[in-house]
């Protein structure tokens, strides 16, 4: 027991006061021990066999670069088959809401992949992740890019924000998906993982849609990263897990 | 643990033995319950397990596990906090005092219990750490996150809130 007045503990009187409860920690038997063991090995075993198991079990270090590869194979894919908005289009401002996204992206990757084995970060340091996703968002609805409404006369708003939306969905999903299958169960990883499905969305959103009103771009595009926060992440915190 | 991540199972059990019963003694006292305490326990050797490839040769293993432990506590109780477990259920949720102990030091350690969780988490954890443990605060600093000034700040007040809460029965004694 800590010899309180040494190192700055308890005095005398709280120190022993304290020391009572000792007696009531029960001695462990090892027949108790051992079936926990088995339980553990055989979960460890299980886990061992699965996707998720090998993934999870790499070092830190390799997850984030497994992460950046499949990021960065998603872009060359992206890249390739579908044409960047017009050149007239990209302006620093442009350039500007990818970089954010981009980085935000990066940052709840870290968030994600951090070692289970670290203290677990402030409540406040996910919300602010999230809630700068979701703003970040939001506010490139705000921030046209010049000559961009020559673009949208030529659509129609509304079912073009269906198109876009349906269409980030369907990229933050391999996002997410990846997302969780490195997470070692960091509190609140999902939320993070959707947040960064959102914004991956967003990104690639951004660089191939050429519609850029503030309509379009909240309903389209923004929508996304809600729809990610709201639908998986907080949906997935609240069910009960194992 | 070289010899668990090179992948011995013997070694997996050694590091199982040595560690279990101090998680053990670690989580039943922030729990208050065993079933719930072995559990813990059990997630953290699974998570351990997942983390293995992260450990750095020469490193200390007690910090990780005790760090890994004392973040499924404090999920356990965001967890429970969410469910808006009444009052009442976490009452019948505490473990009951050993049996063969005479009545009065059960009724005394049933207060101090009660001292404990009126603390709030960030200050139990640091006195579970450095006064049941046996950790110095530098080490209670690593598991908890913080740097080594904050955590004696948080165990001096809870000492002090801790001292003031059982001030009647210490002086009683006296």
């Amino acid at each position: 027991m800590t010899n309180g007045s040494d190192r700055g503990g308890p005095d005398a009187g709280l120190g022993e006061r304290l020391r009572e409860l000792e007696p009531v920690d029960r001695p462990d038997n090892g027949e108790l021990i051992d079936r926990m063991f088995t339980n553990v090995k055989s979960k460890c075993d299980k886990s061992d066999k699965t996707i998720a198991g090998f993934f999870r079990s790499r070092s830190t270090t390799v997850r984030r670069l497994i992460v950046l590869a499949v990021f960065a194979v998603l872009a060359v894919a992206g890249w390739s088959s579908f044409p960047l908005v017009d050149e007239s289009l990209r302006d620093p401002e442009w350039l500007a809401t990818l970089v954010a996204f981009f980085v935000l992206l990066i940052v709840a990757m870290m968030m994600v992949t951090r070692p289970v084995h670290r203290p677990e970060l402030p409540r406040w340091q996910v919300a602010c992740l999230v809630c700068i996703a979701l703003g970040a968002t939001v506010l490139a609805a705000f921030w046209p890019t010049a000559g961009a409404h020559a673009a949208t006369h030529e659509h129609s708003s509304g079912m073009m924000a269906g198109a876009c939306m349906g269409f980030g969905l369907m990229l933050g999903v391999p996002v997410y998906a990846l997302l969780r299958l490195v997470d070692r169960g960091n509190a609140f990883g999902s939320l993070v993982a959707a947040a960064a499905a959102g914004l991956a969305g967003n990104f690639v959103l951004k660089a191939h849609c050429a519609i850029d009103t503030t309509g379009h771009v909240l309903l389209g595009h923004a929508s996304v990263a809600v729809l990610f926060v709201v639908g998986l992440g907080l949906v997935h915190r609240w069910i009960p897990s194992k | 643990m070289d010899a668990y991540i090179e992948g011995s199972d013997a070694a997996f059990r050694m590091l199982f033995e040595r560690y279990a019963p101090i998680l053990l003694r670690l989580t039943r006292r922030h729990l208050r319950s065993d079933e719930l305490a072995q559990e813990i326990v059990q997630q953290t050797f699974f998570r351990l397990h997942g983390a293995r490839n992260d450990f750095r040769r020469g490193s200390k293993l007690r910090p990780w596990v005790m760090t890994i432990a004392m973040n499924l506590v404090r999920e356990h109780w965001r967890r429970k906090k969410r469910r808006k477990m009444t009052s009442l259920e976490v009452e019948t949720q505490a473990a009951p005092e050993p049996e063969f102990l005479p009545l009065e030091i059960r009724e005394r350690s049933k207060l101090l219990h009660e001292a404990l969780d009126r603390l709030p988490t960030s200050q139990r954890e640091v006195i579970e750490l450095h006064w049941f443990q046996e950790r110095p605060y530098a080490e209670v600093a690593i598991i908890v996150g913080t740097s080594e000034g904050a955590v004696r700040v948080r165990a001096h007040r809870a000492y002090a809130t801790l001292k003031q809460l059982l001030t009647s029965e210490i002086h009683g004694d006296e």
